[in-house]
């Protein structure tokens, strides 16, 4: 390994992490919060690197952990960190957000970058829990009900997330013969863990609740509808992508798995057809593009689960997917923002440009859409994988149609939380969405596919089909039920609220169990258990 | 295996660790209330470097040193013994003490040209007497001993829950002195009976003697169930809420992070060097289903609470909980209960720096404030950063989010379930986990959100200091080296099961 690919492996984790060591020190701490936008350039640099010499490999260790990227990693990588510079740089050139804001947005950052590049279990988990949980601190701490709501219905599901993953990487590290940590090694010992199928079941379920798979899906809506426009992409768009990494990294692909896979498989559907289906019942675009994460995510995981089946897994393509989707996403969360804030009638170029832009997630041909969907399409063959999949275009065409229709409810309030700079430049960054992916696809594949007139064809028409149902949508879209965003959420509501009311009786039992006579019986009971175990045992 | 050692060259210096906090306390009488804080706090710094040299000692040495105190062999004689464990917690110890001392200064201290006071007197001299307490129980080898050093623990505790003298604070004194005696006899009747059976009290002799035989039944469970009670575990908590929540925050701090430990400390004492030889599987079981009892109990219970200190009192109740698991985690001589060794040794630790943490921050966010009512929190932590940033990090170790002492133990506690086929354990630990976020959400959120906290008194950085430091260690164990648990394994027996 080169020193260059050394040090920037180096730089991409002490980068933010000595900025935040400076938020330690009061009269730093504004300069190093504005400074935030540099941190993530090693990142970019390293993933650069890494994608523009391939065989090179880059490994290093440092406060007792392992580093690593690999190709999936650095696609990510590289992307996530463009996202966090560009936006950073946006917000704090308007103006300084209070300190809470900043130093959540570090915290997040530096997770955001750190999962891309985490070589071991426990390095893994806390940035995964980086990029998890300072999150809450960048849309909920306020009085108003609704962000308080979301708030605590994120940071439920990322805490339970957390707990399932804690499980799933202890029995990982349990059955690793030498004690080892590195994810290449317990990764090895997977396929003959005794807990192999529980393991996967919960590194789903965890990796799961960041992607907004179903059943978990309830909060993204809730996050992204009232979370600013900034904040909104960059969690749709880097912070969601530790999900995928996690997928790519934890799920054995090196042999076929039927049940596992297809079950994985069955689930990414059902979240791709349901992201679609109830976000053609919304109404506010943030809240649309949340539903088309939810179904964007859910392509991704029926991907990997057909991968997974096959026994053929490849990590860069999947990847890829994850690239496209945090580009255009993140693009599109800034685009909402500057198109209400320039307050002019969308038109011409603008059109055109926002159009392709959403477009390019239901795999318009020249867009980036198009590449992702040719990267992933080797696992979709066979009738019923090609069918669904068509299925899913025609119906994420459908759903960023609606979108682009909807744009003209979006409230005015969010004209004031997008930076001047995102307003000012909003084409050139969605431009930038729809063509990068073009610069990244050769680590994957061949670009030239993309363009034969039979690929054309084919991405083409579903879209043109999405794009008329929607059209169609308009006649009848006043008589559509309104499904309330965040859906299932409203059931967990209903559960939590009746385990809370157990409370009070539980306070009872306790001064119950805390007064001297039961108190006295628990003791002879104890004593009596423990004799009667030992004696008998 | 454990063999019967002579003077070990370190020897002497386990007689030191006891003796010096005694001194302290007949300083302080002779010499009066004025500088009672002046030999506490002189002295302080020479146990912490005694504990420090024993450690270094053990782990030089690869095994224990011992004393013989006269000279004398058991069972004649009576012997002092530190192996990995209980130097590991005489560090730990002095490094708690000397924060909750320093901290106490600005409560107790005696400034120039004012009187002296009774509480002052009271608070320095019981604090040390806790402190050589610990270092006895953690350091005898001895049943009859280490029931001294458990009487002397208790005896210094219950001054210091009351020591503001406020009526709610006596009465939640007596009821722990009231259990905490309950429970001494049943430890002492359980030595009784050892020693009418075997004819000695020392852990070692009976270790190599005791056979699974009714009156040695009889007398573990009295003994177990009586230090149940010291160490409040629920359904036996009933003394613990209203004393830790009671007392001033200095002394919840050593109650609730150190006194606890002691009696669960003699468990372990019990347990596993006693009677590891027995392969109590079902009373390990028993052990560790209470501990989850009371890892869901408490943690509920915390959720409940509507003052920050009884919060923190009950989260005490959960964590005292997740040391049990350590029973049916560590017991036997198989590959995964070096493991649970470990997360057991780990939790005591992370728990004991973490919750002395939160009891300071606790203390000074209510003399700030003029309360600790968690509804009235917000925008508290404008405020008094230091301390709710202290809050913060040790509800990361409270959770068990990385890195964290707290989480290696969870983590290496998940470890050993799983790798033990007990995954059965995995689920209060991970429950419990969740409900910590609860609870810790409920402080922190409120807190960080916009609102104007109305200061009755400005914070304390110097006092804020002291606990955020007890929260980074909290936070540093999360990067315990290897070796670390190599050490904690010096001197414990691992005779349970088939020998490797």
């Amino acid at each position: 390994m080169s020193a260059l690919s050394s040090v920037l492996l180096w730089a991409t984790l002490f980068a933010p992490l000595a900025l935040l060591a400076a938020c330690f020190v009061a009269r730093w701490r504004t300069t190093a919060l504005a400074l935030q936008w540099l941190a993530p350039v090693p990142g970019l640099c390293a993933g650069v690197l890494k994608l523009t010499n391939a065989t090179s490999s880059m490994e290093t260790s440092a406060l007792g952990f392992t580093w690593k990227l690999d190709a999936p990693g650095a696609l990510l990588l590289a992307v996530a960190a463009l996202l966090w510079i560009v936006v950073s740089a946006a917000v704090w050139r308007d103006r300084a957000p209070d300190d809470r804001f900043g130093i959540s947005w570090l915290l997040t950052m530096t997770g955001s970058l750190g999962v891309f590049v985490a070589g071991d279990l426990v390095a893994f988990y806390l940035f995964y829990a980086l990029v998890s949980i300072p999150a809450y601190g960048l849309f909920a701490l306020t009085d108003d009900p609704a962000r308080r709501r979301a708030g605590a219905i994120y940071m439920a599901f990322a805490i339970f997330g957390e707990t399932v993953l804690l499980l799933a990487f202890a029995a990982l590290a349990a059955f690793e013969p030498h004690g080892s940590v590195a994810i290449h090694d317990v990764m090895a010992a997977l396929p003959t863990s005794p807990w192999r199928d529980v393991t996967i079941g919960m590194l789903v379920a965890g990796f799961g609740m960041k992607l907004g798979m179903f059943p978990f899906n309830g909060w993204m809506p809730l996050n992204y509808s009232v979370a600013s426009i900034p904040v909104a992409a960059v969690l749709s768009g880097a912070g969601v992508k530790a999900g995928v990494i996690g997928l790519i990294r934890f799920l054995p692909g090196g042999a076929p798995l039927e049940g596992a896979g297809i079950a994985i498989a069955v689930l990414g559907c059902v979240s791709a057809f349901l992201g679609v289906a109830v976000g053609l019942t919304q109404k506010n675009p943030k809240t649309i593009l949340a539903y088309s994460s939810i179904s964007q995510m859910g392509v991704i995981c029926a991907a990997l689960g057909l991968a997974m089946r096959d026994g053929a897994f490849a990590s860069s393509n999947l990847a890829f997917y994850g690239l496209n989707h945090l580009l255009v996403k993140a693009s599109l969360f800034l685009s909402v923002g500057a198109i209400i804030a320039r307050r002019e009638p969308l038109g011409g170029l603008s059109l055109v440009i926002v159009s392709a832009l959403a477009l390019s997630l239901a795999g318009l041909p020249f867009t980036g859409g198009a590449l992702a969907k040719l990267s992933v399409k080797p696992y979709l063959d066979g009738v019923w994988a090609s069918a669904l999949t068509t299925a899913s275009s025609i119906g994420s065409a459908w759903l960023m149609a609606h979108f682009l229709l909807r744009l003209k409810n979006t409230p005015d309030e969010y004209a004031g939380e997008t930076p001047a700079a995102i307003i000012t430049y909003w084409r050139a960054i969605a431009l930038g969405a729809i063509l990068l992916p073009w610069l990244f696809y050769p680590a994957v594949g061949d670009v030239s596919k993309a363009l034969e007139p039979i690929e054309l064809w084919s991405a083409l028409w579903p879209v043109a089909v999405g794009a008329g149902l929607a059209l169609a949508q308009r006649g009848f879209d006043n008589r559509i039920p309104r499904i309330p965003p965040g859906d299932s959420i409203v059931i967990y509501e209903i559960v939590f609220a009746r385990v809370s009311a157990l409370g009070p009786a539980l306070e009872n039992l306790d001064t119950r169990l805390r007064h001297w006579q039961v108190t006295g019986v628990s003791f002879v009971l104890i004593t009596l258990a423990l004799l009667s175990a030992a004696i008998l045992g | 295996m454990m063999e019967l050692a002579a003077n070990t060259p370190a020897g002497s210096l386990l007689v030191l660790a006891i003796l010096l906090p005694v001194v302290g306390i007949l300083l302080a009488f002779a010499l009066g209330g004025r500088s009672a804080e002046r030999i506490a706090l002189g002295l302080a710094p020479l146990s912490l470097a005694l504990a420090v040299a024993i450690a270094t000692a053990v782990a030089r040495a690869g095994k224990p040193v011992t004393y013989m105190i006269g000279g004398l062999q058991p069972p004649l004689g009576i012997s002092l013994r530190a192996d990995g464990l209980s130097a590991t917690m005489l560090v730990a110890v002095a490094v708690i003490m000397i924060a909750a001392m320093l901290y106490a200064r600005a409560k107790f201290g005696v400034p120039e040209g004012s009187g002296e006071s009774r509480s002052a007197l009271t608070f320095w001299v019981m604090v040390q007497a806790v402190w050589g307490g610990l270092a006895m129980i953690v350091l005898s080898s001895d049943l009859f001993n280490l029931y001294v050093a458990l009487e002397v623990l208790t005896f210094a505790a219950v001054p210091l829950v009351c020591i503001e003298g406020r009526p709610e604070a006596l009465v939640a004194a007596l009821r722990y002195l009231i259990f905490a005696l309950f429970g001494s006899i049943c430890y002492l009747l359980g030595v009784a009976l050892f020693y009418g059976a075997y004819g000695t009290m020392d852990i070692i002799l009976l270790s190599q003697q005791v056979e699974a035989k009714p009156v040695v039944w009889v007398a573990a469970a009295l003994m177990t169930t009586g230090l149940l009670a010291k160490t409040a575990l629920f359904p036996l908590h009933l003394w613990l809420p209203s004393a830790h929540s009671n007392a001033p925050a200095a002394a919840s701090a050593v109650l609730s992070g150190l006194v606890v430990k002691g009696s669960f400390f003699l468990l372990l004492r019990l347990w596993f060097y006693v009677l590891p030889a027995l392969q109590a599987e079902d009373v390990m079981r028993i052990l560790g289903a209470l501990g989850s009892v009371a890892i869901l109990g408490g943690s509920a219970l915390a959720l409940m609470q509507a003052r920050l200190k009884l919060l923190i009192a009950y989260s005490t109740v959960a964590q005292i909980g997740y040391l049990f698991l350590v029973f049916p985690l560590a017991a036997g001589a198989h590959e995964w209960s070096h493991i649970g060794w470990g997360a057991g040794v780990m939790q005591i630790l992370a728990h004991a720096f973490a919750k002395a943490a939160m009891f300071m921050s606790a203390g000074l966010l209510a003399e700030s404030l003029g309360h600790d009512q968690i509804a009235r929190l917000n925008g508290a932590a404008r405020a008094l950063p230091l301390t709710f940033l202290t809050l913060a990090i040790s509800s990361v170790s409270l959770v068990g989010l990385p890195p964290s002492g707290g989480f290696v133990a969870k983590w290496l506690m998940l470890q050993a379930a799983v790798a033990s086929g007990q995954w059965i354990w995995s689920a209060p630990i991970l429950i419990g986990g969740l409900m910590a976020a609860g609870y810790a959400y409920r402080i922190l959120t409120p807190a960080l959100r916009h609102g104007e906290a109305l200061l009755k008194r400005p914070a304390q950085p110097r006092r804020e200091a002291i606990a955020l430091a007890l929260a980074l260690v909290a936070l540093g164990l999360g990067f315990t080296p290897e070796s670390f648990y190599d050490f904690i394994e010096i001197g414990r027996p691992l005779t349970m099961g088939p020998s490797p």
